[in-house]
């Protein structure tokens, strides 16, 4: 009875969406209106007006910031609520001959700390490149996110002595949000409206250090979230 | 017939929707619940994205060496901010999980059901 | 040649959807997903979008995989 439900639950949702997409256009299909009527205005005026060279940060950062500035919201909402969550109660022990205790290898560790200044030099190199190639704030971000857990697993630091110290990783959390507070609030007074960039050919070199600090705040902010949100949920 | 197999990278993003839907609905399993939830939230951004592919089109960086047709930057965006917002719902899922387990102590749906 | 590239790439996605869909071990299917995660990302190199495709590397074979596989060191390992 359950198999037969589930069943009419996915065909219900698989048959109207089999029909609507056979009457799409063709992917890849230069004609159809998304790339003729809409996106041909961003990729001709887009360089020209926002000043980055990759559309999609100049997207994301100038004609769509206060969808970004959303979604750095709601990542941190994310941590607020996973450590709402996790910490109620006492912290999960279990005895100890019942989690059986992985050393971590020494060929794993020797490779990590091999490798960790690199992975920390892509990863600022692919948020501060973020406007002139594949790249951006959240992507370096996540780099130097995963970066830091692996020195976590690595060096053994849970929660009683992390990596950032706690007061100063409420700040670095909190960065992604602080940033767009304070670029927003600029360009309220530059530009009269919440987020908005400095008009004018003149106003280049403003342009682009407001996209850079909102890259940077994003990048920070996303790394220091992940780190908790490793460190929140692996408990002791 | 010709028309249905033009399309037919979005008639495997519906599959791959359908297939997460499936495990969503029909595993009992709390984690498993949340991969198929995973599995339909790629499958939905790989629609989109591919809506914005142009044939034979570039990467929409206009820094002068290309001049061919761009993809679309809008999809690509507009995804980027889902993806950040599919992580941020599985990481309060898996609190959420792990809380029950420790309540509990089980996480399979069946078995929680009778719990009080 | 680029759409049997694609067609081997969607071919091995609905695979490895079922894979995860029906795996009883949790860890093979987390690390199952981490892998279709990966295709995902070369399939979005392929269409041109490189800025998606460096994410969802990132955040799906790297972030969300952690996470999961933190959660079942946690609760069970196994499917009942």
């Amino acid at each position: 009875m359950k198999r037969l439900l589930a069943a009419m639950v996915v065909a219900a949702a698989a048959i109207p969406m089999f029909a609507g997409v056979a009457g799409l256009p063709a992917p890849g299909d230069a004609g159809a209106p998304a790339h003729t009527r809409v996106a041909a205005r961003y990729v001709e005026a887009g360089v020209r007006e926002t000043g980055a060279q990759n559309l999609v940060t100049g997207v994301l950062l100038n004609y769509r910031a206060y969808d970004t500035f959303g979604e750095v919201m709601v990542i941190f909402a994310a941590l607020a609520a996973v450590s709402a969550v996790l910490s109620r109660g006492p912290p999960a022990r279990r005895p100890a001959e019942a989690r059986p205790q992985v050393e971590t290898s020494p060929v794993v560790a020797f490779v990590i700390r091999l490798t960790a200044p690199f992975i920390a030099i892509f990863g600022v190199m692919v948020i501060l490149k973020g406007h002139l190639a594949p790249g951006g704030g959240f992507q370096g971000g996540v780099i130097l996110g995963a970066l830091l857990v692996l020195l976590s697993v690595v060096t053994g630091r849970g929660l009683e002595r992390p990596l950032l110290s706690a007061p100063a990783a409420r700040w670095l959390q909190a960065a992604g949000p602080l940033a767009f507070a304070v670029v927003g609030l600029f360009g309220l007074a530059c530009a009269g409206t919440l987020l908005g960039y400095p008009a004018g050919p003149g106003a280049d070199m403003l342009r682009a250090a407001m996209m850079l600090m909102l890259e940077l705040g994003i990048g920070i902010g996303g790394a220091a979230i992940i780190l908790w949100l490793f460190l929140q949920m692996r408990g002791e | 017939m010709g028309a249905a197999l033009q399309n037919l990278d979005y008639f495997a993003f519906v599959i791959l929707f359908c297939i997460g839907l499936h495990t969503l609905v029909a595993r009992p399993n709390l984690l498993k619940k949340l991969l198929g939830l995973n599995i339909m939230e790629t499958a939905v951004f790989a629609f989109i994205v591919t809506s914005g592919m142009v044939d034979g089109g570039a990467a929409p960086i206009v820094d002068g060496t290309v001049t061919g047709p761009f993809a679309s930057p809008l999809p690509q965006a507009l995804i980027l901010t889902g993806i950040v917002v599919a992580v941020s719902i599985s990481a309060l899922a898996l609190a959420l999980i792990i809380e029950i387990y420790r309540q509990c102590g089980t996480i399979e749906a069946d078995e929680l059901k009778g719990v009080g | 040649m680029s759409q049997l590239f694609d067609l081997v790439m969607l071919l091995l996605l609905i695979f490895m959807a079922l894979a995860v869909s029906r795996s009883k071990d949790l860890v093979a299917a987390a690390i199952i997903f981490s892998g279709y995660s990966l295709v995902m990302c070369l399939l979005w190199q392929h269409r041109g979008a490189p800025d998606v495709a460096l994410t969802e590397a990132a955040v799906g074979a790297g972030v969300t995989t952690i996470l999961v596989l933190l959660a079942i060191g946690r609760t069970c390992r196994r499917e009942k």
